[in-house]
């Protein structure tokens, strides 16, 4: 029996899809590895996000809303990394807040660390409110009275005898808020926040694309898009974080799937073309 | 052997490392083919992200808000876990009618919690639309040329989807013309959310890969 002999555009057509996965984990370990720095164009969302910041004095009151789990650890962490180290670097005192369980973990321990850095003090300078299972309820709670809606800290120190908080009745007390996530609660953020309140936007590159409406009205004042607005932030804070230390694959991938994605239809069109000859 | 000790899972720290590494490869394993160490931590990462929830909410919301106050002696509080588990009713036949109490409460609560939300998230996107500046005049001096542009640009898109949004009558003509383009403006958007996802997805692996590269193996990845 003779088999048809198949050609070179048929075969790339119907390449085993593993190639391509062991193609794309190679280019990434490749790019990784490479000691090489690409600088950043800083993006409109993402300079205005650090001049937002760069607007606050020390001594001024920000919540942290980090609601990010184990599975958007590679984009929210370079994220909540960057921010605390710019509030820091401010001397500006932070609470942290989290609506998913994972992230009260998480960006305790993130916070813990970065403190130790910056000589910043559990109690007196920054504190973290816990897990909450729902965040409009948490936010009108807290803008009627704070203290009454957390009670305690995630250490179990009633919220009265915080000195971070010494001053601060509710969140009409704050200046800022900052939602580092991969979920859909910025809108909450912007539907039941007090007014003064100025918002900032961490999403995951997913959510990104649904927040420029919020953006375009000024409803969100900046906005880092995943691990490449981290990269970015990082650039203009200085700092070699892990947005900077991605980004070479992140490039490099995107680079290697247009390139497949422009075989492919190449191939496609030849095959076509072969089948009308 | 230095770096042998270092490497090995012989402390709390580095055993940790190797679990994450374990789990990691066996999840991604799936890309080779379906197999059942696969099944296995797929089901033991869903059972422990479901399990580890309950810790947080035990601790922060069930003991913060309900069983220390009643320690405390306020008993007020005491009726609250009780009356938000008459939702469970439901599985009920003969007293499915219980859970309608809760059920009600929460719709009636949502209705009232979309008002607010209403006016304070779309309201202000409607006045910032119709505020756009389409020409430079006297009242808006430090407006620019590419600012103009933008703005109709925006509008043009705008209407054009809106039109393509719009069923009451059908689509002939001019307005069947526009649809069209408002679809085709659509589809721009789309695939700007989807290179936005698949963006994610990269982060995503190039973190997992990350792991193994600099936590695992301890090299340094991108510049150190």
């Amino acid at each position: 029996m003779q088999t048809e002999r198949k050609s070179f555009w048929d075969r790339l057509l119907t390449i085993d899809r593993r190639w391509l996965y062991l193609a794309l984990f190679v280019n990434i370990v490749v790019f990784l590895l490479l000691p090489l720095r690409l600088p950043a164009v800083v993006s409109g969302p993402v300079r205005k996000f650090y001049n937002a910041m760069e607007r606050l004095q020390p001594g001024d009151m920000v919540m942290v809303s980090s609601n990010w789990s184990a599975s958007t650890i590679a984009e929210n962490q370079p994220q909540l990394e960057a921010v605390l180290r710019h509030l820091m670097r401010k001397k500006v005192r932070f609470t942290i807040m989290s609506v998913e369980a994972q992230a009260r973990d998480l960006s305790l321990r993130l916070a813990q660390r970065l403190a130790k850095e910056y000589g910043y003090e559990y109690g007196r300078d920054w504190a973290h409110f816990g897990f909450y299972t729902d965040l409009i309820v948490a936010i009108k709670g807290m803008t009627n009275d704070l203290h009454d809606t957390v009670k305690q800290d995630v250490k179990g120190t009633p919220t009265r005898e915080l000195p971070v908080l010494q001053g601060i009745q509710s969140l009409k007390d704050y200046k800022m808020v900052i939602d580092v996530t991969p979920s859909g609660t910025v809108p909450d953020w912007i539907s039941y926040r007090p007014k003064n309140l100025i918002v900032l936007y961490c999403p995951t590159s997913v959510m990104a694309a649904e927040a420029y409406t919020f953006l375009d009205s000024g409803q969100i004042e900046g906005m880092l898009t995943g691990a490449k607005g981290a990269q970015e932030y990082e650039q203009l804070l200085g700092v070699v974080g892990l947005g900077t230390r991605f980004i070479n694959g992140i490039q490099f991938s995107h680079v290697l799937i247009i390139l497949t994605i422009l075989v492919g239809n190449l191939a496609l069109l030849m095959k076509r073309l072969a089948q009308e000859a | 052997m230095d770096w042998l000790q270092q490497f090995l899972p012989l402390n709390e720290g580095r055993l940790g490392v190797w679990i994450g590494v374990v789990c990691t490869l066996a999840i991604y394993s799936i890309l080779y083919r379906e197999n059942p160490f696969y099944r296995f931590f797929e089901h033991l990462y869903i059972g422990l992200a479901a399990g580890y929830s309950l810790g947080p909410l035990f601790a922060d919301i069930i003991y913060k808000y309900w069983v220390d106050p009643l320690l405390k002696g306020e008993w007020y509080w005491a009726p609250v876990v009780p009356f938000g588990l008459y939702l469970y009713f439901i599985y009920n036949e003969r007293y499915g009618w219980v859970s309608r109490i809760i059920i009600g409460l929460l719709i009636g609560a949502s209705a009232g919690l979309f008002f607010q939300a209403f006016s304070s998230r779309y309201l202000p996107q409607l006045n910032s639309t119709l505020a756009k500046p389409l020409w430079i005049t006297d009242a808006n001096p430090d407006m620019v040329i590419s600012g103009v542009i933008n703005n109709w640009i925006f509008i043009i898109f705008l209407l054009a989807v809106l039109t393509y949004f719009t069923f009451s009558f059908e689509h002939r003509g001019a307005v069947k013309r526009v649809a069209t383009v408002g679809r085709w403006f659509l589809m721009i958007g789309l695939g700007a959310m989807f290179g936005n996802t698949v963006m994610a997805r990269m982060a995503l692996l190039i973190g997992r890969i990350y792991y193994l590269l600099s936590d695992w193996l301890g090299i340094p990845v991108g510049g150190g």
